[in-house]
């Protein structure tokens, strides 16, 4: 028996994709989808005037593919086909190149997603700290509540408030498991999340870097 | 005395990060010293600084600027600020709190370098500091430093902030530059080197926000005066961020060569009282882990690569010793296999390979003979892919495979001792589904 | 752009000296030296390596890296080592990774035993796996479109079809999704990867991950043979290999003509050789009997029925289609010459041409090539859509445009598919063709009557010497004398990579010109007593005067205009005689004798490039059921006529066509072989008689519409042909009468978009859907020609009606 023989067998996986797409063929009754026409494709007014703002920015208008969906998603909540049609006819490309551009980054989301964003940091700094805790009590505090979606997200780059998650855009941290009923309780009532804990009141770490008249939340492990 | 904050003394001054506050500071005027001597003298001054890359790769700015074809054409500066490298949040800090220091760093460099187009790409997720910036770069606009003829100096700029949406990989300069453009963000080929063949196919200086922000505190001081800063292969000061098992997590700025004991204890705090060094990740979580005997290594850029190991970005991340190798080898292959890009074989199929092998430890499905085949596929990675990001999980895996070896099989053991009594889950893919 | 010039350079290759073209890239140097490296991802004629499989890396000494040798163009004095233990080690590793997640479904995969994975696995592999981690599985394979098949699982992400897509095609409906290992193939929200070029990347994929639908599991790589041939179905001509098994053509592949074709083919090119095995082709003679119905019969009944236009001489006609070999028409024009004493045969069916001007258009010095396309400073793209009459010449126009920087200008009735791509896209009304070259003409000489023509002008004197200007055969033959003045005025006459570059109607037009078959040139552009058009001959028919009418591989009914007089004139008709392969309506009615006719894998003969390239067209089957070889069939017509051509072999009938036309002369079939000849190049060219321009004529503004009404405008899609019609894996490309209308039209008419429609005009009525395109110019519609039904080709003036239906 040779080296490789005497390892231990491996239990499979079972049957099935965990991507989504992988497993689906084409719906052979659609059309090809091109270039969309912009007679037979409506787009919001200030949708587009806002698209196309963003191509002017640039010496070539499709660098503004990334921004263009940001706005397409912030319109429908997410980068829906119609969506990505609606782009896609205003910058003039196929909806296949954005729907290639924006399955690429994490923060697009090409299936239907909850109002709320929760991205719980799960990389390393945070986890060291308890960040794979905190984001199993954050899934079980949001449960329920269909506005909000919780998400493992990688290094958001605030380890110095790990645990830490952005919400809806907002750095809070660092977090113990208390926390993640109380971010439920602030988005359902529209509050400001975790004020107490937001990054953009924090003060530098370098204690050269502080100042007398600091009115904000001091460094993590220098309160007081 | 020389100094030791060039870029955080006092930045957390309240209104700092307005133009009025920034330039009762002194704030542009290192433009205005600029734009009084030659383009030539400013890319020699920053040569003469010694100032290297503070992105990643540490390559001397002065040099990489030199690069870029003289005369008429579409140039581009492109900032680098997607800062997704795990353990790194510095730029981030400096955004936030002194946004012009940047934008003028990136006026002075596009006028020593001949470049009218300018892009600062931010990683989507700083919506606070991409706002911060987008409101500095109007009123930088609104004062004259940004836009035709600055200044009376016949030098123009047009500054663009890009906001990212969520790819490790568009750290990468080139994969940056694909995204830029609007595309995948997948890096490309090199060579054409950026500085040759960039963005829009045109010449391309790409630099990391920290780098571009020292540019004004290297004219205002001189170019051999900040040489004197730091050592002789690693000139000025690093904002360093330090996190994990530490006590004063955070950002700190400290003069390159100091000891790296001092930053992760004196500074830092060290681990929670009663807890010890196991390993350090001395330059983001790209970097080959250095261990508690290595504590004393100077923290300069040649020192850590004869440690074994890189300054990198500047990210300390200290793993104390309650946590296993095991469960930080896998925190590392989980990232990276979700973030490669996917466009080259053995980053792609070696990071989520490695993912694998290190899930059967986990769930008792291997034998010690199975850490040869992970050290292996480790080396198999390295050189081969198109960019490093490869490399980035194969280092630092492949050390911790070599330094914690005798752990690694004896957790072998123990999981399948535990798997023997207890049924195990069925393997899972390296990528949780929902990350869409 | 012109061609880059080329120097050469040395290097050392696994010890082994190579001199190669500067630019040259490792892999292809090395392989002059016979040594292999492997690769998946580069393909060059794809662009720019990208360098994702990392397969082919290499050491070059010097550099501490090994280098990927698909991306590293040869310098001087290099020193390259394919074979160290570094390199075999990476290659080791490349495989071994490619295969953590491939099924080893070798046995059961369409590709086994001509996939390069496996062959590289094989030669470059561990030979031992030692992956253990179970793979991936899903469902396959998944339609990706009615014509191809996907089957995630042994996709390797190579790039290729993608970028096929994305940068050949430029249809960017192929893509990458998703991210890292979790990304695949796919298109944009399940649609269906439908467009001109999508074959081309079944034949890109190096495993089998995405196969042909109608190629699956009909044979094994060790069951077929190859045989090399031409795709006669439009004019671009590409040259192809068609698969065959049990003497039956199973599929068609490219066989790279970099002259012609740069390696792609179209769909139509790709999938209709199904029309070759099915039961709608004619496989035997068919005979109208006493019942007054076509009914099989032998060759002896069928032969002695066609003698019967032996007893007409003086009132015979014929009409060559495109299809037609030069040898078949060269047999032709003698049957109707010299046998039916006539002179009333003709092939240019849109409108005959004076001679002189015939001939001027043809000048070898005048004539542009395909590549030239590529290369040129500018190119003028008038009246013709490339992707539609000339498909592959779309791609080659693309790519000058995207990899040299070629100037793109398109002046077309229609809104063209390359217009994004143009630096200047101009619209005419459909029939005022000969006005807007005579403004184009008279902007030349510095009278620009509007800024559209002076942009149109600066671009093609000022933007560098090497202009093409691409014009189909559709132009109204008044507008092509200003069309050679303005070639006169741009210089294009004997200056190599400029020119004028025809796209006919017909496959073979060129040849079949050049074979004599028109009413008032015989071979070589002879000057021949002038006999009747294709017009003349209806209203001849039709008066009495005609009454033989020999149609080889043409259906009036179908592809000409006038459908309607047509069918009277049939109707009058004492004999029709006819070559076709598919029984189509004008046939079915009115033909007393149907010849079966070959497909282009069952002939033997020659054909022209519209660029003056001799192609040889070569069995590659035997001919199915009852067929013979045409040939042969008009040789034997030709006796009954009283011709004794003394022709045995298809060879012979080339021999004999070489010495009719003097510009030919000295051409053989193995000097054309497998790549083609342009005659333009031989010294016999200067035998070419020399062309005379009549001045250009006054001509009349096109009138606008009247109120409520609209100018009438045909396109003929790439779909429009009987073969594609039989072909069952392009059923669904069959296309009904699409009404492309301008939004604004379509608003005032109150017509949505995909509404039922018809189309009207002094009493016909055509019944189509509405297909609202931006771009149209309003008070136009298009409507599609050369369909099976609705055909535009009913209607006979040049204003149309359209209301909802
Ligand atoms: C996978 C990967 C990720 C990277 N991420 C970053 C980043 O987030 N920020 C950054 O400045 N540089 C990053 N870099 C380094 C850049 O490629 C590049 O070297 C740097 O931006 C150059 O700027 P500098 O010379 O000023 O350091 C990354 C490199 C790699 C290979
Ligand atoms: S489907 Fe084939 S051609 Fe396309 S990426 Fe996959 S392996 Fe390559
Ligand atoms: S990360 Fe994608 S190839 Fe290197």
């Amino acid at each position: 028996m040779s080296y490789f023989d005497k390892r231990p067998p491996v239990k499979r996986y079972e049957h099935g994709s965990r991507v989504p797409g992988w497993d689906e063929a084409v719906d052979l009754t659609k059309p090809p989808a091109t270039v969309p026409d912009p007679a037979l494709t409506p787009v919001p007014a200030e949708l587009r005037e806002k698209i196309e703002a963003a191509m002017a920015l640039y010496p070539d208008s499709k660098s503004a593919s990334i921004p263009a969906l940001h706005l397409a998603q912030q319109h429908h909540g997410w980068c829906s086909p119609e969506a990505i049609e609606q782009v896609a006819c205003v910058m003039q490309l196929t909806p296949a190149y954005l729907t290639s551009v924006a399955s690429f980054y994490d923060m697009f989301a090409l299936t239907p997603k909850p109002k709320h964003d929760v991205y719980v940091c799960t990389n390393i700094s945070c986890s060291l700290l308890g960040a794979d805790e905190f984001y199993e009590q954050m899934c079980a505090s949001a449960h329920g509540h269909e506005d909000i979606g919780v998400r493992g997200f990688e290094c958001l780059g605030a380890c110095d408030i790990g645990p830490m998650a952005s919400v809806n855009g907002e750095y809070v941290g660092p977090l113990n498991l208390f926390d993640a009923q109380l971010i439920v309780e602030d988005l359902e009532a529209g509050r400001p999340v975790l004020e107490h804990k937001q990054l953009r009141n924090r003060a530098v770490a370098d204690p050269q870097g502080r100042v007398a008249d600091w009115t904000g939340i001091d460094p993590v492990g220098q309160e007081g | 005395m020389t100094p030791t904050h060039l870029l955080f003394d006092r930045i957390d001054e309240p209104g700092l990060n307005t133009l009025q506050g920034y330039e009762k500071r002194g704030g542009y005027s290192a433009l205005r010293k600029a734009f009084a001597i030659p383009q030539a003298a400013i890319v020699e001054e920053i040569s003469a600084s010694g100032l290297r890359g503070r992105g990643g790769a540490g390559f001397k700015m002065g040099q990489k600027a030199s690069f870029l074809p003289k005369g008429e054409m579409a140039k581009y500066l492109v900032c680098n600020a997607d800062e997704s490298e795990p353990g790194t949040f510095k730029d981030r800090e400096l955004m936030q709190k002194c946004p012009h220091m940047l934008i003028e760093g990136m006026i002075i460099t596009t006028f020593a370098t001949g470049i009218n187009h300018a892009f600062i790409y931010i990683r989507g997720e700083y919506e606070l500091q991409a706002d911060i910036l987008e409101a500095a770069i109007a009123e930088a606009e609104a004062a004259g430093f940004i836009g035709e003829n600055i200044l009376g100096s016949g030098h123009s700029l047009k500054l663009v902030l890009h906001r990212g949406a969520g790819a490790y990989i568009c750290g990468e300069e080139t994969g940056l530059l694909d995204s830029l453009e609007g595309k995948r963000g997948n890096p490309r080929l090199k060579p054409p080197f950026p500085a040759i063949e960039g963005l829009y196919a045109g010449p391309t200086l790409v630099n990391n926000v920290e780098t571009l922000a020292t540019v004004p505190t290297i004219i205002n001081m001189g170019g051999a005066e900040y040489a004197k800063i730091g050592t002789e292969g690693s000139t000025g000061t690093k904002l360093v961020s330090v996190s994990g098992d530490v006590q004063r997590p955070g950002n700190y700025e400290i003069v390159l060569g100091t000891s790296s004991r001092e930053i992760i204890f004196d500074l830092c705090g060290g681990p929670k009282p009663g807890r010890t060094v196991k390993m350090w990740f001395p330059g983001g979580s790209s970097s080959p882990v250095l261990l508690e005997e290595d504590l004393d290594v100077a923290y300069d850029f040649d020192t850590l690569a004869k440690a074994g190991s890189m300054l990198g970005s500047g990210a300390i991340i200290v793993v104390d010793d309650t946590h296993s190798a095991l469960e930080v080898a896998q925190k590392l292959t989980k990232f990276y296999a979700h973030e490669s890009c996917g466009k080259c074989v053995p980053c792609r199929e070696g990071t989520n390979w490695t993912h694998k092998m290190l899930a059967r430890i986990e769930s008792g499905e291997a034998t010690p003979m199975d850490l040869d085949i992970l050290a292996s596929v480790q080396t198999q990675i390295i050189g081969n892919c198109l960019c490093v990001l490869g490399d980035a999980m194969a280092m630092p895996v492949g050390s911790i495979v070599a330094k914690f070896r005798d752990e690694l099989e004896a957790e072998i053991e123990a999981a399948s001792e535990r798997a023997n009594t207890v049924p195990v889950a069925p393997v899972q893919d390296a990528i949780p589904v929902g990350a869409h | 752009m012109p061609r880059p010039e080329q120097t050469i350079v040395k290097l050392t290759i696994d010890g082994r000296e190579v001199e190669a073209i500067a630019g040259t890239m490792l892999v292809d140097a090395a392989k002059q030296v016979d040594v292999e490296i492997p690769y998946f991802c580069y393909e060059p004629k794809l662009g720019e390596p990208v360098g994702a499989c990392r397969m082919c890396l290499v050491e070059i000494e010097g550099i501490p890296k090994l280098q990927t040798s698909c991306s590293t163009p040869v310098r001087e004095g290099m020193v390259v080592n394919t074979t160290v233990d570094r390199v075999l080690e990476a290659q080791n590793s490349v495989i071994e990774f490619l295969l953590v997640n491939h099924p080893l479904d070798c046995p059961v995969c369409d590709k086994g035993g001509e996939c390069p994975l496996q062959d590289y696995t094989f030669g470059w592999g561990r030979g031992k796996s030692r992956v253990i981690e179970p793979k991936r599985h899903f469902v396959k394979p998944l339609a990706l479109s009615p014509l191809i098949a996907i089957d995630r699982e042994r996709c390797i992400l190579c790039y290729r079809c993608v970028r096929f897509s994305q940068e050949v095609a430029e249809d960017w409906q192929l893509i990458f999704t998703e991210r890292g290992a979790h990304t695949f193939v796919g298109t944009h929200d399940g649609h269906p990867y439908v467009a001109p070029f999508s074959g081309n990347i079944v034949e890109l994929c190096p495993v089998g991950a995405l196969t042909s639908q109608p190629y699956r599991f009909r044979a094994r790589p060790w069951d077929i043979e190859g045989a090399g041939g031409i795709c006669t179905l439009c004019p671009s001509q590409c040259n192809v290999e068609f698969t065959v098994r049990d003497d039956k053509v199973v599929r068609v592949l490219s066989r790279e003509n970099s002259a012609v074709d740069d390696g792609w083919l179209c769909d139509k090119g790709r999938f209709a050789y199904q029309a070759i095995h099915v039961d709608e082709r004619i496989t035997e003679p068919l005979v109208r009997g006493e019942s007054g119905e076509l009914e099989s019969a032998s060759w002896e009944a069928a032969l002695g029925a066609a003698r019967a236009i032996a007893g007409h001489r003086g009132r015979g006609a014929a009409l060559v289609g495109g299809q037609a070999t030069n040898e078949e028409a060269y047999l032709l024009g003698r049957i109707v010459r010299e046998g039916l004493q006539s002179h009333d045969i003709d092939s240019r069916l849109s409108g005959t041409v004076e001679l002189g001007l015939t001939r001027a258009l043809a000048a070898p010095a005048l004539q542009a090539t395909v590549a030239d396309l590529e290369f040129a400073h500018t190119v003028l793209v008038l009246g013709t859509e490339p992707v539609d009459d000339s498909p592959i010449l779309d791609l080659r126009i693309r790519k000058g445009v995207r990899r040299n920087g070629v100037k793109l200008a398109i002046a077309s009735a229609r809104p063209s598919t390359l217009d994004p791509n143009a630096t200047l896209s101009l619209r005419y009304a459909p029939g005022s063709e000969a006005e807007f070259l005579a403004g184009l003409d008279a902007a030349l000489s510095g009278t620009a009557a509007s800024d559209e023509f002076g942009a149109l002008a600066t671009l093609l004197k000022d933007g560098g010497e090497d202009v093409v200007i691409l014009w189909g055969e559709s132009l109204p033959a008044q507008a092509l004398p200003t069309l050679l003045s303005i070639a006169g005025k741009l210089g294009l006459t004997d200056r190599d990579g400029a020119g004028l570059l025809e796209v006919p109607n017909g496959t073979n037009a060129r040849g079949i010109r050049e074979a004599g078959a028109l009413p008032n040139a015989g071979p070589g552009y002879s000057e021949v007593q002038a006999g009747r058009n294709a017009a003349e001959i209806a209203a001849a028919l039709t008066a009495g005067d005609v009454t033989v009418l020999y149609l080889f591989q043409v259906d009036p009914l179908r592809d000409l205009p006038a459908r309607a007089s047509w069918d009277a004139a049939l109707g009058k008709a004492a004999v029709v005689v006819a070559h076709a392969s598919v029984l189509t309506e004008g046939l079915a009615r009115h033909a007393d004798v149907v010849f079966p006719a070959e497909s282009s894998a069952e002939k033997e003969g020659t054909i022209v490039h519209p660029d003056g390239r001799l192609q040889r067209l070569r069995a590659a089957i035997k001919h199915p059921g009852e067929v013979r070889a045409s040939w042969q069939v008009l040789v034997d017509i030709a006796k009954a006529t009283g011709v004794e051509t003394g022709i045995l072999t298809a060879g012979m009938a080339f021999q004999q066509l070489t010495k009719a036309v003097p510009f030919y002369a000295g051409l053989t079939l193995e000097a054309i072989g497998g790549r083609g000849l342009r005659w333009p190049e031989t010294d016999a060219a200067a035998e070419m008689p020399a062309g005379a321009a009549p001045a250009p004529a006054k001509v009349q503004a096109t009138e606008p519409a009247p109120e409520g009404k609209l100018l009438l405008g045909t396109y003929r899609s790439i779909w429009a042909s009987t073969e594609v019609e039989i072909s069952p894996a392009l059923a669904f490309t069959i296309a009904e009468q699409l009404v492309e209308l301008a939004p604004q039209d379509a608003i005032a008419l109150g017509i949505e978009h995909g509404a039922a429609v018809q189309v009207a005009q002094n009493g016909t009525r055509l019944a189509g859907r509405a297909a609202i395109r931006t771009g149209v110019p309003a008070g136009t519609a298009f409507l599609a020609a050369g369909i099976a039904e609705n055909s535009a080709n009913a209607l006979t003036e040049s204003i149309v009606e359209v209301v909802k239906a």
